[in-house]
């Protein structure tokens, strides 16, 4: 990834991630006031709840009042009305229940339950849960009421009848219409759970009432409120929140009310504030991008100007140069930039001087190393032909042989050590030509087959590991020739007390390999690094210029060449050439 | 609820004491009787055996013998019975002269009735004596021709009906003209026609008989003669708890309070009237017995005609009794457990209306003396025994001689009565 996209990217994402943030805070923002107002209506329809149920209770203590007043309980109470005549009196009153019982809480008449008389009323109106004179004050509460069809709640009010002889006890159930009188508002709405297990709202029944159940449960457990989130369908906009309030009447737990709170209104907020963050992130993002496009071109096309300088300075332009063109971070770099490729030109005309004088010196040294030796041996033969002048004839004559034959043999010897200084300074461009690695390797072999085989020379045997058939290479043959003797030279004389010459081709990927390896003493790691440097060599005898020239070869030929050694395990000298190439022949 | 149609006859013999007011004055003839009921007649045809209509059926059809109040067999459209010479056949001689509705004699061939003598006399008698065993010809319009004291004049089935006096009846002419019959009438419909003078006899519950004393309205009885019985249809309640659920029911409390002590309770299928032993067997409550029993009990599937309020009010107490004692009773529809019913008693003879009974539970009737044979039945608590019912009506002051329809006649001076 480019700096300039990089910058790009971390301009829009920082505007996209502020615009992200602050939508996040107004959201969260949202959501609690929303829960605070939440909290707030849930608080007033309990106490509308509440306020309702003290009406309704009233209300029921005036209806029980007037059937404890009537008539019909005095005839109820001896028996002369008929076992079920609480059943016109309740329907009179609009009570859902009605027991007429006397004193011992014997059921002389039950409206909701005709068939239990003669049994006790068991609604929890026994002395030993309330005073007698309770029942002559207003007073209601919340009771679980037996019927033939299972328990049910409802507000119930007591009152002495028939001169003490009898208690009315009458109620009305906990219904859908408690809660239709609550005057909820919009958005919200409250259920009711009653023991055992009804649970209505202001429409009646509750349908899927099970999704409900953890929360009615966890209220039963603990007798406290509580609170959950129910998903009645999917998406948010299905989910309710709920707020659980038991609802207690002498620690038992009659039922529990249920304020529920549509989310589905701070949903669409938070929905809107969604995607106005997401507009907002996106303009902000397009802005971003305009802006860090116009910056990232101001500070990155000076950067790129420097990286194209740099790569000029790679590929050898040592004289390259960036415009400064501001002079802020940027500039200064690009100032530095050029101070570094100046002194770096410098240095390197320096070093080429330092060279070239260390060259002169070392040539200066082994020319003065190579041409000594045999000088010497000329001084002492002169000298020793200048004494025998002064000395008789016939010694001289004798002397002069010698010395002439000295005399002529060192001379070749300095004729051969210009010719080879001579033929590495007249080193020829190669003549490419189509050639066959393997007819190379034999070539040489052929010129050196006599040396190897030659007298009172220790065994060295050869091995020859050629590719079959044809390895064509667009080569100059004679100079190829040359390079690969100098290295069968180098091997032989690496082995004086003989071993074992191993010449290998093959194909590789790149071309051509030829590998010639000896058994001889092997090379350190410095020898192996200095061995392709001119005049050096590690043999007592030698120019140091046969691996120079090697190398000269096989570069010219655009190919390379490695070695591979250790001491004590002979050495490997690998030559890479390109394959034939047709055009450049 | 099903009304009990031959104890029509034997219905009449118990308003002797209402009879005896009524001969203090003079029959006459003439007057049109209206009468109404809840059920909805499709047919009066006595073969179809419908218990609704057997009400109506004595009326017009006759059989050939007929058993009077004491349980004794009596002459009716024959006049004697006797063997064949083989002794293989009973011979009953018809009345002669017997005049159809339609003005064609009855005379069946050689003027007698074959019977084979496979069974008992009695047995052959009572059979005989059934109303679905009534003479009836089928005109060749459909219409049904009988040879009793009315002929049905109109006939609109589920609404009306018109039965009108037979001048040629063989026993002499009813008192009245004619009888209207309307059907299909709730009893609360009922009881505002018989207040408002729309009809003259209209039903009643036993349970709003003191009601309707109380507000002056005569009210005509029967004896005892139908058992309220809880009965186990599913045969894998155990019989611990048949016996809990019995012992558990407070007879006395559904007699006195539910049923205004217009019943009799028992724990015997035939009422004390008609077998004469029904005391012996126990019909009081054992609550403490009857929770030791039910330990473990499994709720029962209950049921009983929710149309019927006496068996609403009955089952309602029922299952209040057994809850007492530990048992829980389901109201449920599909498979049931134990049903609450209504057995009619349909004869005066004890035997004949043990084996009804018996034929209607489905129970075999062992071959043994009365009360043995009841024993077995009640054996195991298969079928508990509650409570013996009569039939009752509310009447119009006019009406005479209720609920006997040959001997019913109008009295004029009884407008004066309230209903």
């Amino acid at each position: 990834m480019t700096f300039r996209t990089k910058l790009l990217v971390i301009t829009s994402l920082s505007a996209a991630g502020a615009v992200a943030l602050a939508t996040g805070a107004v959201a969260v923002s949202t959501r609690r006031a929303f829960e605070r107002i939440d909290q707030a209506r849930r608080e007033a329809l309990l106490d509308q709840f509440r306020r309702e149920l003290d009406a309704r209770g009233e209300e029921l203590s005036r209806r029980v009042d007037q059937v404890a007043s009537s008539a019909a309980i005095e005839q109820i109470i001896s028996g002369t009305a008929e076992y079920d005549r609480a059943q016109a009196e309740a329907r009179a009153q609009s009570l859902d229940f009605l027991d007429v019982v006397r004193s011992d809480l014997t059921i002389v008449s039950s409206a909701h339950w005709p068939a239990k008389f003669g049994y006790k009323n068991d609604w929890k109106i026994s002395p030993e849960d309330w005073r007698p004179e309770d029942w002559r004050e207003t007073r209601f509460f919340l009771a679980r009421i037996p019927t033939p069809e299972g328990n049910a709640v409802a507000l119930v009010a007591v009152r002495v009848a028939a001169g003490g002889e009898a208690l009315v006890a009458g109620g009305r159930k906990l219904n859908p219409e408690l809660l239709k009188s609550l005057g909820i508002a919009p958005g919200m709405r409250a259920l009711l759970w009653l023991a055992p297990d009804d649970l209505i709202d202001a429409q009646g029944a509750v349908s899927h009432a099970e999704k409900l159940a953890p929360l009615i449960a966890q209220v039963k457990k603990s007798g406290l409120r509580s609170t959950a989130t129910v998903q009645w369908s999917t998406g948010r906009s299905g989910a309710e929140a709920f707020l659980a309030i038991p609802l207690l009447e002498r620690n038992q737990l009659m039922g529990v009310l249920l304020a529920g709170t549509s989310l589905e209104e701070q949903f669409r907020l938070e929905t809107a504030i969604l995607w106005i963050g997401i507009l907002v992130g996106g303009s902000g993002v397009v802005i971003g991008i305009l802006l860090g496009w116009w910056t990232t071109e101001r500070v990155t096309r000076p950067v790129e100007r420097l990286a194209a300088g740099a790569r000029a300075v790679a590929a050898g332009d040592w004289s390259a140069r960036v415009e400064v063109l501001s002079h802020d971070e940027i500039g200064e770099l690009a100032q530095a930039f050029n101070q570094m490729t100046g002194h770096l030109v410098e240095q390197r005309d320096r070093a080429i001087q330092a060279e070239r004088v260390a060259a002169w010196r070392e040539l200066a040294r082994r020319l003065a190393h190579e041409l000594k030796n045999p000088l010497f041996p000329l001084q002492i033969t002169i000298e020793n032909l200048q004494r025998a002048r002064e000395r008789s004839a016939a010694e001289f004559d004798e002397v002069f042989r010698e010395g002439t034959t000295t005399l002529l043999a060192e001379l070749s010897n300095l004729k051969t050590i210009v010719g080879r200084f001579s033929d590495f300074a007249k080193m020829p461009p190669p003549e490419f030509e189509r050639v066959d690695a393997n007819d190379i390797v034999r070539n040489v072999m052929k010129l050196y087959d006599a040396r190897l085989h030659a007298e009172g020379r220790p065994q060295i045997s050869l091995e020859l590991e050629l590719a079959e058939g044809e390895l064509p290479l667009a080569a100059d043959g004679d100079q190829l020739r040359r390079a690969l003797g100098n290295l069968v030279l180098n091997a032989m004389d690496a082995m004086p007390d003989g071993g074992t010459l191993r010449i290998a081709t093959g194909k590789i990927d790149n071309g051509v390999r030829i590998s010639i390896a000896d058994t001889g003493q092997g090379l350190t790691p410095e020898e192996c690094e200095r061995l392709f440097t001119p005049y050096y060599t590690t043999k007592h005898y030698g120019t140091g210029l046969g691996l120079a020239i090697v190398q000269s070869v096989v570069s010219d030929h655009h190919g390379k060449i490695s070695v591979v050694s250790a001491p004590g395990h002979g050495s490997t000298f690998m030559i890479e050439l390109p394959p034939q190439q047709g055009e450049n022949i | 609820m099903k009304r009990i149609p031959s104890l029509w006859i034997a219905a009449a013999s118990a308003l002797i004491a209402l009879g005896t007011v009524d001969a203090a004055r003079r029959p006459r003839y003439g007057g049109e009787l209206r009468v109404e009921m809840r059920a909805a007649l499709r047919t009066l045809d006595p073969s179809v055996n419908d218990t609704d209509a057997a009400q109506l059926v004595p009326a017009v059809f006759e059989t050939l013998v007929r058993f009077d109040e004491k349980g004794d067999p009596q002459p009716g459209l024959a006049i004697s019975w006797s063997h064949d010479a083989a002794r293989k056949r009973w011979v009953f001689a018809a009345r002669p002269n017997i005049i159809l509705h339609n003005g064609a004699p009855w005379s069946p061939h050689g003027g007698v009735i074959e019977v084979p003598d496979d069974q008992p006399l009695p047995k052959i008698l009572q059979e005989m004596a059934r109303s679905s065993n009534a003479i009836v010809v089928h005109g060749e319009d459909g219409s049904l021709i009988g040879t009793g004291p009315f002929r049905i004049s109109h006939w609109e089935a589920e609404k009306s009906a018109t039965l009108a006096a037979y001048d040629g009846y063989w026993a002499g002419r009813p008192f009245l003209d004619a009888i209207e019959i309307r059907m299909g009438r709730s009893l609360r419909d009922q009881e505002l026609d018989l207040e408002s003078g729309k009809t003259d006899v209209a039903e009643i519950l036993v349970t709003d008989a003191r009601r309707l004393r109380q507000k002056g309205v005569r009210v005509s009885s029967t004896p005892l003669i139908e058992t309220l019985a809880l009965v186990f249809e599913n045969p894998a309640v155990p019989e611990t708890t048949r016996e809990a659920l019995a012992l558990s029911i407070d007879r006395a409390t559904i007699n006195n309070v539910l049923l205004q002590k217009q019943g009799e309770p028992s724990a015997a299928l035939l009422p004390h009237w008609l077998s004469g032993y029904s005391f012996l067997f126990p019909a009081s409550r054992n609550i403490a017995r009857s929770k030791q029993l039910a330990a473990g009990s499994p709720t029962l599937a209950f049921a009983y005609d929710r149309q019927d309020p006496i068996l609403t009010a009955i089952g309602e107490r029922i299952a209040v009794n057994a809850s007492e004692a530990g048992i829980t009773l389901r109201s449920a529809a599909g498979t049931i457990d134990v049903r609450l019913v209504r057995l009619p008693i349909v004869s005066r003879d004890p035997w004949t209306a043990l084996e009804d009974l018996a034929g209607r539970l489905k129970f075999p009737l062992p071959v043994s003396d009365l009360f043995e044979a009841e024993k077995a039945l009640l054996s195991g608590y298969r079928v508990i025994p509650l409570v013996h019912l009569p039939e009752m009506w509310a009447v119009s002051g006019v009406v005479r001689n209720w609920p006997r329809l040959a001997d019913v006649w109008l009295d004029p001076l009884g407008s004066k009565e309230r209903p």
